[in-house]
């Protein structure tokens, strides 16, 4: 690794954002925003739509760079870090994308198997083994044979998740887990999740909109809005914290500091009704 | 005149930030290429996509186009009374120019639109930065084999392209219009040399097309917007920018070579 790129690792920050700011189509999308993920938790990133929650993992992974600031993962500025390093960092790093980005030309298998493939030489035999250990945690060992056209929104996202784990990395990203997935499921990805978390020390973050199942597994919330983060703690306090923030965005409420309407002109003129503008 | 003027400039300068951003691309792939020799099983596999898949069209197309101008040839010989040397003169444009030029025009259509409206479906769903994310390059995975694999087949289905024009060629000549076989053969072995029509005409110009066209399928795929609208009009400029750029490099390789 580069030296320079490395600052000294702080054994309980696992992920640490400091000052990023990104602005995208002349909108700001974070605002000297700051931000630390500790180790060996499972840490849940809410806030509304279209609020820089997907973003904020790219600016992780590497896969974005900011305008102003730093994100250090595991000690590394990611922005620093030549296309070398920044693979070696993500080989420690799962990623479970919104809309599970499957390879189509592969089955689940060969989906599961693939980073294994990549970046190991392990035998056959197992390779096997670990794909369907994986499969079946994600209750989908019957279907290590079908192709990503054959599986439901849910299921695919379930495999997703297994290629995801496959490595046992270090800290694992989750954008919208849960989305899909019916009761049954969903329990037993939060389940899941939550086993990673404890027997193997992963590091979680996950991205969504779903109280009732980040209370159940997350140790801390994040609440984004406006670019910055306005409110985070422990998911059984932020919900009753009082600030307008969590009131509004956990009491679902159009009106309040979180921006509903998208910024636009009077609506009366738009409609077109005289002498709306005076 | 004068509102049409920004709108041309617009287009100049979008179309050489085009080929600007190609020629960059071009530079990646090539840094990439020793980097996907460990994936050589996917180059294979896009061999047989786009080489061996396009083998049908490229074969009856071939004969087609050898028959219709040993026909065409014939009866304007025949004024002359030269139709011994319509073999000869067969050849000679096949190897020269329609074996190259046409295959890669058809090498544009069939697989060279499959490549980028492929890459650009695993844009759009993200199977791209899943890639990355995964610690894989893209850029030697998925873009570097089918551009080497364009590159290898162009010129194997040229050679299958005027081998079929040639029998084409015979079939409508000695077959049909009743030219001597012997004359037929005797007169183009006479007259076709190796070297300028075979390897400059026959394999040079292929692997330079191949070459164009697999870069600009490739590159189209890579950069299309990620919508299905964005994979479309990519999958269109595949076919558009290769023809030109077969056509006009056609132009100024037989302006070097002959």
């Amino acid at each position: 690794m580069n030296e320079t790129a490395r600052a000294t690792p702080d054994d309980a920050t696992l992920v640490r954002i400091r000052g990023l700011t990104t602005v995208l189509n002349g909108k700001t999308i974070f605002d000297a925003l700051d931000l630390d993920i500790p180790r060996g938790k499972v840490t849940a990133i809410m806030g509304p739509s279209g609020t820089g929650k997907t973003t904020l993992l790219k600016h992780i992974t590497g896969q974005m760079r900011a305008d102003a600031g730093s994100v250090h993962v595991d000690g590394h500025n990611v922005a620093e870090l030549s296309r070398e390093e920044l693979y070696k960092l993500r080989e420690g790093v799962g990623y479970l994308f919104q809309n599970s980005a499957l390879l189509t030309d592969f089955d689940v298998f060969e989906n599961v198997a693939f980073p294994l493939r990549q970046h190991t030489k392990l035998p056959e035999v197992l390779i096997r083994n670990l794909v369907l250990m994986k499969l079946q945690a994600v209750g989908l060992r019957g279907a290590a044979r079908l192709m990503p056209n054959e599986l439901s929104g849910g299921m695919a996202r379930r495999v997703a998740l297994a290629r995801a784990i496959v490595f046992d990395p270090q800290l694992i990203l989750y954008d919208e887990p849960f989305v899909g997935l019916d009761p049954v499921a969903l329990n037993q990805v939060l389940k899941l999740i939550q086993t990673l978390n404890q027997t193997l020390g992963i590091t979680s973050v996950l991205v969504s909109h779903e109280l009732p199942a980040v209370q159940r597994i997350a140790h801390h919330v994040a609440l984004l809005s406006n670019g910055k983060v306005v409110a985070q703690g422990d998911p059984a306090t932020i919900a009753d914290d009082g600030s307008p923030w969590t009131r509004q965005f956990f009491g679902g409420e159009a009106d309040g500091p979180i921006p509903f309407r998208y910024p636009a002109g009077d609506y009366a003129a738009e409609l077109g009704f005289a002498g709306a503008a005076k | 005149m004068n509102a049409r003027a920004p709108q041309s400039r617009n287009v100049v300068t979008q179309s050489l930030a085009q080929i600007g951003a190609c020629g960059l691309f071009l530079l990646t792939l090539l840094g990439a290429i020793p980097r996907s020799f460990r994936y050589l099983r996917e180059t294979t596999r896009q061999l047989w996509f786009v080489g061996a898949m396009s083998l049908t069209i490229i074969m009856v197309c071939g004969l087609f186009v050898g028959m219709v101008l040993m026909l065409q040839l014939y009866h304007v010989l025949s004024i002359f009374g030269g139709t011994s040397a319509s073999g000869m003169v067969v050849a000679l444009s096949v190897y020269r120019e329609l074996g190259p030029v046409v295959t890669a025009l058809l090498f544009a259509g069939r697989a060279g639109t499959a490549v980028t409206a492929e890459i650009g479906l695993m844009r759009a769903t993200d199977q791209i930065s899943a890639m990355e994310m995964m610690a894989v390059d893209p850029v030697a995975y998925v873009a570097t084999p089918r551009f080497l694999a364009g590159l290898i087949a162009m010129p194997l289905l040229c050679c299958v392209f005027c081998a079929m024009a040639i029998f084409g060629g015979h079939l409508v000549g000695v077959t049909w219009l009743g030219i001597d076989n012997g004359t037929f053969w005797s007169n183009m072995t006479a007259q076709v040399d190796v070297h300028t029509d075979i390897v400059n005409g026959v394999l040079l110009k292929s692997l330079a097309f191949g070459a164009v066209v697999s870069l600009i399928a490739v590159f189209q795929g890579f950069t299309t917007p990620p919508t299905s609208e964005g994979v479309a009009y990519a999958t269109t400029r595949t076919v558009v920018a290769s023809s030109i750029a077969i056509l006009a490099l056609d132009f100024v390789l037989t302006a070097f070579l002959m």
